[in-house]
């Protein structure tokens, strides 16, 4: 059996643990720079504010209803998904991390130690509540796609109280029926899409597709989640996710860049970004994409998109820099005034698998190493090229950010007396 | 920015230091003030109504939330909207002060009220913490 456990709003619930007078307020959450809504609480999403929509449209509509936005301050969220993590783990003998706010769960072998895993649940939920004052769901099923299944039915159907064990044949058709394709994990909009032209519309008639069909029409994929849908275990966790093909770091700015060096700065933090990225799933980059432009909704849009390749794949912080920095030397035009600044490593490759050649300049995949593990340990950027700048004025906008009470002592919170 | 000390050296040695095998870690005050890391916070004590347990205006709590609430325990508390750290008297649903010139609050049905955790310790500061907000 597995079980999917996961918060509820992550984001804003997070920004209601330090601020007790807000538990039961609407709160959104922006993204960086304050440009879009990422998160949205259930009683913002009452007051009619849309997930994924650019703020200054909703701006209005959350005076008017008394919706709190706030930026997203992630040293808070990183910090309290940290404990809540450790929580939840304490009630399975394996868990996998899965992303900021949800985690899987393997009860293999737990029978009969556990007795009831619904029983079992609850008390998760109530243990991360009351240690943690953050909400979660869980679902449960014995794949970890029929997992998922029941931790939407944990949320959206009434009466489960949170907590969803997908135990009889019935109960499991039952959800599948009331979920749309696109609910699935791994069924996106557009395959959805192309389900709905062959007359596929809820999970179960999903469930009930041949799987060859599925192989054949769509992908291997598919047909591995109808198997799951129906409780075959084809999926591990180790697989759940797969490396990145394409590397993006990318950024709207704060205040626009206008100078050389500011612009040379910002692409080399994103440049080092990308390639810790890189270094963390073992690839190297043949081809990066560096470009700067002004904003779509400037009079006249203008910028730069550029392709350096490698001479040999690299995932070398100073080489990507150095190519970024050039770039942008050889391109910066002083009228425009750059908003849109970022790097992709697009073309991707497995460093196990790499073809040495004799004439590659020696690379040191220590000094990386190094610059990782001293990062890991005290914080990112502990260590940094200076070519990214020390103080960075093109940061991003954070206007409406709340304390970090976790990370920063001034920022503790303060406890009447 | 954060400043790593790494001391130089120089690949010389000479005697072997007589304490190696006897290397442990350092003392931690983590270990001894936090007992429950993931379910535990950090706050700020802010008035003078609980003096009488020791709190004292500008003192560090540190709170847990793993322990259970017994009576007459001093906690941190929601009540209406903000945290307060009081003594919690149970049986007779009050939050006593502990300092003569407050009184105690009961708590009543229309209050919002929910335990937020147990002091566990307080830390006093007898110069001041330049990490600390200085005010």
């Amino acid at each position: 059996m597995y079980a999917l456990v996961d918060a509820n709003s992550f984001y804003c619930s997070a920004e209601q643990v330090f601020r007790p007078d807000w538990r039961n307020r609407p709160i959104v959450v922006l993204s960086n720079n304050d440009g879009m809504i990422v998160a949205a609480n259930r009683l913002a999403k009452e007051a009619g504010i849309n997930k994924f929509g650019p703020y200054f449209e909703a701006q209005k509509l959350c005076e008017q209803k008394g919706v709190i936005a706030l930026s997203s301050n992630y040293e808070l969220y990183g910090s309290l998904s940290a404990a809540m993590m450790e929580v939840i783990g304490r009630f399975a003998p394996e868990q996998h991390i899965y992303s900021i706010d949800e985690s899987f769960l393997s009860f293999k072998h737990c029978y009969p130690a556990i007795p009831c895993l619904t029983e079992h649940a609850m008390k998760l939920r109530r243990a991360v509540w009351k240690e943690t004052r953050l909400p979660v769901c869980v679902g449960i099923g014995t794949t970890l796609t029929l997992a998922k299944v029941a931790n939407h039915a944990a949320k959206k159907i009434a009466g489960y109280d949170g907590v969803c064990a997908i135990t009889s044949d019935e109960q499991r058709i039952a959800i599948l029926k009331t979920m749309k394709t696109n609910d699935v994990w791994g069924v996106g909009n557009r395959i959805a899409k192309r389900l709905g032209m062959m007359n596929i519309h809820s999970a179960f008639a999903l469930s009930q597709m041949k799987t060859g069909l599925a192989s054949k029409q769509f992908s291997i994929e598919l047909e591995r989640t109808i198997r799951e849908l129906n409780g075959e275990v084809c999926k591990t966790w180790d697989e759940a996710r797969a490396d990145k093909k394409q590397i993006f770091s990318t950024r709207s700015v704060g205040n626009r860049v206008t100078d050389l060096s500011s612009l040379c700065q910002a692409l080399s933090k994103h440049a080092s970004t990308a390639a810790a990225k890189a270094r963390t799933q073992g690839s190297l980059c043949k081809s990066m994409l560096i470009f700067a432009s002004n904003s779509p909704f400037d009079e006249q849009p203008g910028g730069f998109k550029f392709v350096h390749h490698f001479s040999y794949p690299t995932n070398d912080t100073c080489e990507l820099i150095e190519a970024a920095t050039s770039a942008a030397i050889a391109r910066f035009n002083p009228t425009i005034r750059y908003y849109k600044i970022g790097v992709g490593l697009i073309n991707l490759c497995s460093e196990v698998n790499l073809q040495g050649d004799l004439f590659e300049r020696c690379r040191n995949p220590n000094k990386m190493l190094v610059l990782d593990c001293i990062n890991a340990k005290y914080g990112t950027d502990s260590l940094f090229l200076a070519a990214q700048g020390i103080s960075q004025k093109w940061g991003m906008r954070r206007e409406m950010l709340t304390p970090q009470y976790t990370t920063r002592w001034k920022d503790i919170p303060l406890i009447k007396c | 920015m954060n400043i790593i000390p790494i001391s130089a050296s120089a690949g010389i040695t000479g005697f072997e230091s007589p304490a190696t095998d006897y290397r442990q870690l350092p003392l931690s005050l983590d270990e001894l003030l936090i007992e429950h890391p993931s379910s535990t916070f950090i706050g700020l004590a802010n008035g003078d109504s609980m003096q009488g347990v020791g709190i004292f205006d500008g003192d560090i709590l540190i709170v847990d939330r793993h322990v259970e609430v017994r009576n007459q325990d001093v906690i941190v508390a929601n009540y209406n909207g903000s945290f307060v750290c009081k003594i919690i008297d149970k049986v007779n649903r009050l939050l006593l002060s502990a300092n003569e010139s407050h009184m105690s609050t009961p708590i009543l049905e229309h209050d919002t009220f929910s335990v937020e955790g147990v002091v566990i310790r307080s830390i006093r500061c007898h110069r001041k913490s330049p990490i600390l907000k200085n005010d």
